[in-house]
């Protein structure tokens, strides 16, 4: 999936995350701020590494603001970053690829 | 409970307005999205709102401080920014809040003792820096050269700008023209540049930038662009000048800022004034020149806009250089068909 506008999903509330997503510029740059950062910054961008993938998103700037969510969460909401971004709100295909 | 507006309207805005009041802040102008969270009793317990891409006039009630009403305003205010296509926010607020912010997902670009200025993106300023200094020639980058730097909006560029341009280079070796980005003016960004690359040919030691967010913007100088209707109110300039003198000025050497008379307008000439005081605590002389005048009128591109409103086409010419003219009359006649 090719990423077509900015888009966000997610808020900074205690156990969610806030996820950010722009087109990037030939390849994924991943940005985490948490305050589990040394504890399970690693978890955290292999999942986001992983949706990204089962997505099929080679090409955004995404970025993590993590308030201890848990890696459902955090999937879920770069999911829902990912399809706003291109536009799509009905009939997701929830942990795959949107196809044209 | 969430209220939130558009900007919000009558009982509601006076109601955030009390609120803002007590908690010592004042309603900007130009807001254009509030959002406040109110408690069992309709009462504003928290707050914040969006101009562009800026978030500011952001509280929350002390007595409601620690349960989260921070965050939430945060991320409904950055949802509404990505739902506007606009990814790279801003934060305006008191040095209080540095921590909070730094938390959720804000870096410092400038902490005075009364402001503080955040933004979204970890390198979004050094990039900024970066960008300018791609576009600068390497001699104009050395230590030992006298650079200056005039910050224009240039809509239009006139014999003014020009002039003003010319006396300034007679005093530095390069001369940074930073270019207004924002859009809201009667001349896109890009035929104001487009002015300004016609209006400067010849003259090679001008090196032109964009200002981007960082210069007089909705951000830095919010007030400049309300200055037809803000007549006689404070300017509210002083985070532009101190960012650029104390991040902007150093990473380039510039030790001169050169700037036009001001007899018209209210808020450029309280901004010159604070400029004539803070600038020079930093190594940065300011030069003050005396506008050239058509018909004993100054010349300025505001009286051009008013001139070009009027349909007076004579004075139009008179204050514009000939390219600009011929410019500005094909500009003309595409916006009458």
């Amino acid at each position: 999936m090719e990423i077509k506008k900015p888009a966000a999903a997610g808020t900074l509330e205690s156990s969610d995350c806030q996820v950010t997503v722009e087109a990037g510029s030939g390849g994924i740059e991943f940005s985490l701020d948490s305050a589990v950062i040394n504890q399970y910054g690693n978890q955290i961008r292999k999942v986001a590494f992983d949706t990204l993938k089962n997505l099929g998103v080679n090409n955004v700037r995404l970025t993590i603001v993590d308030k201890g969510a848990l890696d459902c969460t955090i999937r879920a909401r770069i999911e829902a970053a990912v399809y706003r971004s291109v536009g799509q709100t009905e009939n997701l295909p929830w942990g795959g690829a949107i196809r044209s | 409970m969430i209220l939130s507006g558009n900007p919000l309207s009558g009982r509601e805005l006076d109601q955030l307005k009390i609120f803002l009041k007590k908690m010592n802040l004042e309603y900007d102008e130009g807001i254009e999205y509030s959002i406040c969270i109110l408690n069992e009793k309709h009462e504003i317990t928290g707050t914040g709102s969006a101009d562009r891409n800026v978030l500011k006039c952001i509280a929350v009630d002390p007595a409601y401080q620690g349960r989260g009403i921070s965050a939430q305003i945060l991320s409904e205010l950055i949802q509404y920014e990505f739902e506007k296509g606009r990814p790279h926010i801003f934060i305006y607020t008191k040095p209080g809040n540095q921590d909070m912010f730094s938390d959720m997902g804000f870096y410092t670009i400038l902490m005075t003792k009364q402001i503080l200025f955040m933004e979204n993106r970890k390198s979004g300023f050094d990039k900024f820096i970066e960008d300018i200094r791609r576009e600068t020639p390497g001699e104009a980058l050395e230590k030992d050269r006298k650079i200056g730097a005039v910050v224009a909006n240039c809509n239009p560029f006139t014999l003014g700008h020009k002039y003003l341009l010319q006396k300034a280079l007679e005093e530095c070796d390069y001369l940074h023209l930073f270019l207004l980005s924002d859009d809201r003016g009667m001349f896109t960004p890009k035929e104001r540049f487009e002015m300004v690359r016609e209006g400067i040919s010849g003259m090679d030691r001008i090196l032109v930038h964009w200002t981007g967010d960082y210069m007089v913007s909705a951000a830095t100088f919010p007030t400049y662009f309300f200055k037809d209707k803000a007549q006689g109110r404070r300017a509210n300039c002083r985070l532009d000048l101190e960012l650029f003198a104390k991040r902007i000025a150093p990473e380039l050497h510039i030790t001169e800022r050169f700037v036009g008379t001001e007899p018209g307008c209210a808020v450029t000439g309280m901004y010159n004034q604070e400029m004539k005081g803070i600038l020079p605590r930093y190594g940065i002389n300011v030069k003050e020149i005396e506008r050239i005048t058509s018909g004993g009128i100054p010349i300025s591109a505001s009286a051009v806009r008013q001139a070009v409103i009027r349909d007076n086409l004579e004075a139009v010419k008179s204050m514009l250089p000939p390219g600009g003219y011929q410019y500005l009359s094909r500009y003309l006649k595409k916006h009458q068909e």
